[in-house]
């Protein structure tokens, strides 16, 4: 199997999602020069898309052709962390309709002082509180953003 | 008299308890998240702008822009102390200034940046008031095709300017314009690329985008990284700089006043591109180049007042073009255009109280942040002690209500985060985000003028080159184009260290 490098591989996937979106916008239509469709600007911006991406990928082509391979992106570094937080993140939109903003906020917090950079329990729980309790007192009382209820009324 | 009833109003408008109070939030926030590295003005302002709703237009524009200055001054402080940007502007005075700080002279090095910030921070509202009525007054000749051609020129500059291969920023500036796409056709009404996604409709908002590719991507590349940092540790004694570090530095003060203020003028320009080109010109004329990056007062002072030159420069074509040259321009637009407010050549004459009193504002800003930052540094330094395991949770904290607040909508939530893991993609494969939020806001202007135009023209595109000014544009921008492929002048392109890798 043909092993790309990181151009090769960025500009492949731009160049597919460049053709993806021409090809989509020629359902809008794209009208004449005298009344442009509203399908021209997003035609265009995909063909460009696909023109630039196929400059990136000749040209990580010639890259490779000199010896550059792929650089591993998660090489040396704590990439669990990131994921740790996206996970967390995702759960905090999923959940903050059902528990409302101040529980939400607390398990979040708690979850990342917690897991990324471990704290004693003591201290996690100090500052998830602290941390809630301020932002909710900033935000909800001080500002007036009517943040989410749980079906308990907080 | 016309000029002096404009200032007049400007002076009533500022002085009012109210837009003191929020110009001083701004310029306090302002440094706050200039020191605090990992948060920056773009991720701040957007955090901040569902807070001005209820305000006047007028004081949340004071306090929105005393933030972006405001972060140009508190940047200094954390590349001073601890060789680490505050924020992207400040980059290039870790060179010099922490070695300052290594010197014992962290006192001069953070007195002398304050000092540069205020002078060219107060040239350069000068600047923008002198240029910004005419060029209004001129912009009223502006068509439709004269727009177009100026949004390309915006689209161009901006990638010429960007670091990296210029493919990669084009490649970026059409993503942004196929996003900018998503939503109602503002022509003739009918949805596009909105796949029955009822948040879909009204287009892909900006807040939640910028907070995703600025804060949440930063925080995601953050903690993948030891999160242990050294700040400076010894006494900062001596903030009043002696006679000869302002003998040394007061005509590199000046010379970064004046090329931050043009360059934060043209579309695609930014704070951090100016420090980077003061930086280079020092370096150039100076005696002892071989010295910068070892400790040069020089090289802290023409880089800081570069970037607050460009904050100034920055509102020109906002406030007289409607078109924003940067990120921090585009939330600006946003949040003039949430309030009620149009930025244009209109903006002068119908809303004067509006233009004046953040002109005026700034002069004010920038004399507290003079008197703010001096005493309140080791107050900086303290924060800057917070560790980053507690900070970075209540970074994200703020993004996630931030976009929330904007429409009550978990959907721009959701396309925050989404655009929080794209960003984090886009630094590992080297994509630069800034040409795609440009070309998200400028792409609907961009869209519009070039239809209406062919439609004024009967289908002739011989109008955007017969029409002069639009010519002259679309000119500048085809060399702009074509300029890395003259070998000659790539090779001086090369030397100017945005370019290079190991800054």
């Amino acid at each position: 199997m043909v092993r790309l490098n990181n151009e090769q591989m960025g500009s492949a996937f731009w160049l597919a999602v460049g053709v993806v979106v021409a090809l989509y916008a020629t359902r809008y239509g794209l009208g004449t020069p005298s009344s442009p469709g509203t399908g021209l600007m997003p035609f265009v911006a995909g063909v460009a898309m696909c023109l630039f991406a196929f400059i990136g990928f000749v040209r990580g082509t010639i890259q490779k052709n000199q010896g550059v391979g792929w650089k591993p992106l998660l090489k040396d570094v704590s990439w669990p962390n990131s994921f740790l937080v996206l996970g967390a993140l995702l759960s905090y939109v999923l959940l903050l309709p059902y528990i409302g903003f101040v529980l939400c906020t607390m398990l979040f917090l708690g979850f990342l002082f917690r897991c990324v950079k471990p704290m004693s329990w003591g201290r996690v729980v100090f500052w998830s509180i602290l941390c809630t309790l301020g932002s909710w007192g900033l935000f909800e009382l001080l500002l007036k953003v009517p943040l989410p209820k749980s079906m308990w009324g907080i | 008299m016309e000029f002096g009833h404009s200032i007049i109003i400007g002076f009533q408008v500022a002085f009012e308890p109210v837009n003191l109070l929020f110009c001083f939030m701004g310029v306090l926030i302002g440094t706050l998240v200039g020191v605090l590295p990992g948060l920056g003005p773009v991720a701040a302002i957007s955090l901040l702008l569902p807070s001005t709703f209820h305000v006047p237009a007028v004081s949340a524009v004071i306090m929105l822009a005393g933030i972006y200055y405001g972060a140009m001054y508190g940047g200094s402080t954390t590349s001073i102390l601890m060789n680490l940007p505050g924020e992207a502007a400040s980059v290039i005075t870790c060179l010099d200034g922490y070695q300052m700080a290594r010197q014992g002279r962290a006192g001069p090095a953070l007195g002398m940046s304050a000092f540069a910030s205020f002078i060219a921070g107060t040239i350069g509202v000068i600047g923008l008031m002198l240029i910004a009525p005419p060029l209004a007054e001129a912009a009223l000749k502006f068509g439709p095709p004269e727009y177009f051609s100026l949004t390309v020129l915006g689209l161009t500059l901006l990638t010429f300017l960007a670091r990296g291969p210029m493919w990669k920023s084009l490649l970026m500036a059409s993503l942004g314009l196929f996003i900018g796409c998503i939503g109602l056709d503002t022509l003739m009404g009918m949805p596009r690329f909105t796949f029955n996604i009822v948040g879909l409709t009204d287009g892909v908002g900006l807040v939640p985008i910028i907070m995703g590719l600025f804060g949440v991507s930063e925080v995601l590349l953050n903690v993948e990284q030891s999160m242990e940092r050294q700040v400076f540790q010894g006494r900062i004694r001596n903030l009043l700089p002696t006679l000869r570090d302002w003998t040394r530095s007061i005509w590199a003060i000046l010379r970064g006043t004046v090329l931050g203020f043009f360059i934060g003028i043209l579309p695609g320009g930014s704070a951090t591109v100016s420090t980077f080109i003061s930086y280079a010109v020092e370096k150039k004329i100076s005696k002892y180049p071989e010295k910068f990056g070892t400790g040069i007062i020089e090289g802290v002072a023409g880089p800081e007042a570069a970037n607050n030159a460009a904050t100034a420069g920055g509102l020109v074509p906002l406030m007289t073009l409607g078109l924003p040259s940067n990120p921090v321009m585009a939330i600006l637009l946003g949040a003039m255009i949430i309030h009620g407010v149009q930025p244009g050549p209109m903006l002068i004459t119908e809303h004067p109280d509006l233009f004046w009193g953040v002109v005026v504002s700034m002069y004010l800003g920038n004399v507290m942040l003079l008197v703010l930052n001096l005493p309140m540094i080791p107050i900086w330094v303290q924060i800057l002690r917070v560790p980053y395991p507690i900070l970075f949770p209540l970074i994200l904290l703020f993004c996630l209500i931030g976009s929330y607040s904007l429409n009550n909508s978990l959907f721009d939530v959701l396309i925050m985060v989404g655009f929080g893991f794209l960003g984090y993609l886009f630094k590992k494969f080297e994509y630069e985000a800034a040409p795609l939020v440009l070309a998200l806001v400028l792409g609907p202007i961009m869209e519009t003028s070039l239809r209406r135009s062919l439609l004024l023209s009967a289908g002739d595109p011989t109008i955007f080159v017969t029409r002069p000014i639009s010519g002259v544009l679309l000119l500048i921008s085809l060399f702009l184009l074509v300029y890395p492929f003259i070998p000659w002048l790539r090779t001086s392109r090369k030397l100017l260290p945005e370019e290079r890798e190991d800054i």
